[in-house]
């Protein structure tokens, strides 16, 4: 198989050819290629004759979990990431909907809750057992590599399976955006393994013979992410916004000259903030990258320029579709438009996934088939394009939002919290913009004031952390707008 | 000049507030993952305060190094000891 065709091959290739060059440093700890596949192999050993196809993995930042979710892919099954910030309940309705029978972990947190479900639970901490290496288990090509849950408006998160193709897809294409990388680079991995950029964050480094820097998910996240960027000289990294909005007041004492690539994805930026932290990057070029779970991590890439950016309201283009990816930019109707009108953004081609996991409802909603047989995925994302082909982000057509990169239905909190009140009291969650595009959670009340201490309580223990209100308010009686909804403009307005 | 305890006991007041929970005690042990709430867009309204209420300015070298409240007595009083 030629390289950049199969991504699980080229890391297989990579994993000899550099076998003594460091593959990942997970907590200042330092493993060569040879080291982690001694217990990726270990791990697959243990998984190839285990019956289920589905296996979850409890994430934590060890070198066990990301050896896992190697395993997993050379074993030729399905990943799905449980995470251990989430309330216990949430992880179990991803066990149920997936189907997972089989939960792989380190031994560093508690798992009771799924064994109670019936769930194998195999600890992968400890010494490797050695394994002769094995030839990576060809599977077929629609057989998914891994499946994302997000957030879903009707209180139960959706899965969004990828296959291989669309892995694969993504990894022709990716390739192709002209890095100039290989095994000496030195590349951050700081997203969580639940959201979609974790997987070429760190993958694509293996397939190169480079090393992985990844940070804890505890603490204080974005002064760890600049702190191992500055200390271990990175020289790629890919980080959400926030990252960037939260360390601006120490720009003038950030300095990270080694650095060649830096990606901002995962929400919209900010072209200003962009501009800023260029004194702290005077080598790097700077891409923002965009793109749906659905349609595997990113699909359109733009290359901001040092001046003369392009924006819509400060908040940086997306670009123009990868290799092999088209888009259509539509009206209520479905039809296409001109460019420079906005409407909801459509994308298609090989990265599209074949439908959301057992939710064929969802699917018909969300995939589109056109006259001449193509698929498109209609993201909720309002964008027009301009005459040189580069899109524009301009906002959502729901209520989605996103929150330090985590994409939340505000529809799922609110289910929630009617849940509550046994539906007898209506809510709805507000999202507020700080001036820098920080977004906050305000959740409001249709009753009057009072101890909200049990409803958070209740709130904590079935939404993952970030879904969380900042603050509770209280209305008499929501305003309605003309057509007797509920005006969330108006309440936006009034807390 | 104010000792640890003293700003322990200020720190305390100022994390209170900003994370809203009343019964919150920190001790020099405390580190942010012990402490719901206290994560990457609090800790930037939590350094505005500090350094407003004891009129210093935290380097980012300094905050990057704190590992937990122990430290950041430490390096509030090595500061005003410097004042």
């Amino acid at each position: 198989m030629n390289r950049q065709n199969d991504l699980i091959t080229d890391i297989l290739l990579a994993s000899v050819k550099y076998a003594d060059r460091p593959s990942m440093v997970i907590e200042e700890t330092t493993y060569t290629y040879a080291g982690l596949f001694e217990k990726v192999w270990s791990i697959c050993a243990c998984i190839r004759s285990v019956k289920p196809n589905v296996i979850g993995i409890m994430a934590e930042n060890t070198v066990e979990t990301y050896a896992s979710v190697l395993a997993v892919l050379f074993a030729g099954k399905t990943y799905v990431i449980l995470h251990p910030s989430y309330p216990d309940s949430r992880n179990l309705q991803i066990i149920r909907q997936a189907g997972i029978e089989v939960l792989l972990h380190d031994g560093s947190v508690p798992v009771g809750f799924a064994r109670s479900e019936g769930v194998v639970c195999i600890s992968v901490s400890g010494e490797a057992i050695p394994v002769s290496a094995e030839p990576y288990y060809m599977t077929h090509a629609e057989t998914d590599a891994y499946i994302i849950f997000t957030s879903g408006s009707t209180g139960e998160p959706k899965g969004v399976p990828i296959s291989r193709s669309n892995l694969n897809a993504f990894y022709r294409a990716y390739s192709q955006l002209g890095w100039k990388l290989d095994e000496t680079d030195r590349m951050l991995q700081m997203f969580e393994l639940t959201f979609d950029v974790s997987v070429v964050s760190f993958l694509y480094p293996l397939t190169l013979g480079a090393c992985v820097y990844t940070v804890s998910s505890g603490g204080l996240k974005y002064l760890n992410v600049l702190d191992i960027m500055e200390r271990h000289s990175l020289t790629f990294a890919a980080v959400a916004p926030s990252v960037l909005r939260l360390s601006r007041p120490y720009f003038n004492e950030i300095s990270l000259p080694a650095l060649k690539y830096l990606v901002v994805t995962a929400e919209a930026s900010d072209v200003n903030i962009i501009s800023e932290f260029r004194r702290c990057i005077p080598n790097a070029s700077v891409v923002n990258l965009y793109g749906p779970t659905e349609a595997t991590i990113y699909c359109t890439a733009y290359s901001i320029p040092y001046h003369d950016c392009k924006h819509h309201n400060g908040m940086v283009a997306i670009g123009r579709p990868f290799h092999g990816m088209e888009i259509v930019i539509t009206d209520k109707e479905g039809k296409p438009l001109p460019s420079g009108q906005t409407g909801e953004l459509w994308v298609g081609g090989a990265q599209v996934m074949a439908g959301y996991w057992k939710n064929s409802q969802k699917s018909a909603e969300c995939l589109v088939a056109t006259a001449d047989g193509k698929v498109y995925y209609r993201t909720g994302d309002l964008c027009y394009q301009d005459a040189d082909g580069d899109i524009f982000y301009c906002g959502r057509k729901d209520t989605q939002v996103k929150v330090q990169g985590f994409r939340i239905e505000l529809a799922e909190i609110e289910y929630r919290v009617k849940q509550y009140y046994d539906n007898k009291t209506n809510a709805v969650v507000i999202p507020l913009y700080e001036e820098d595009g920080h977004c906050n959670l305000h959740l409001v009340l249709e009753r009057p004031s009072g101890d909200t201490a049990a409803l958070e309580q209740f709130l904590q223990n079935e939404l993952p952390p970030y879904m969380l209100p900042r603050r509770i308010h209280f209305m008499n009686s929501f305003p309605l707008n003309a057509s007797s909804k509920t005006d969330r403009k108006k309440i936006m307005q009034l807390i | 000049m104010m000792n640890t305890s003293e700003i322990l006991e200020q720190l305390n007041c100022i994390f209170r507030k900003v994370l809203k929970n009343d019964s919150l005690v920190l001790t020099e042990t405390t580190t942010a993952a012990d402490v719901d709430g206290w994560d990457s867009l609090t800790n930037m309204q939590l350094i505005t305060e500090i350094e407003k209420r004891f009129v210093l300015r935290f380097t980012f070298r300094e905050i990057v190094k704190l590992k937990n409240v122990g430290d950041l007595c430490s390096v509030i009083l090595s500061k005003l000891k410097q004042a």
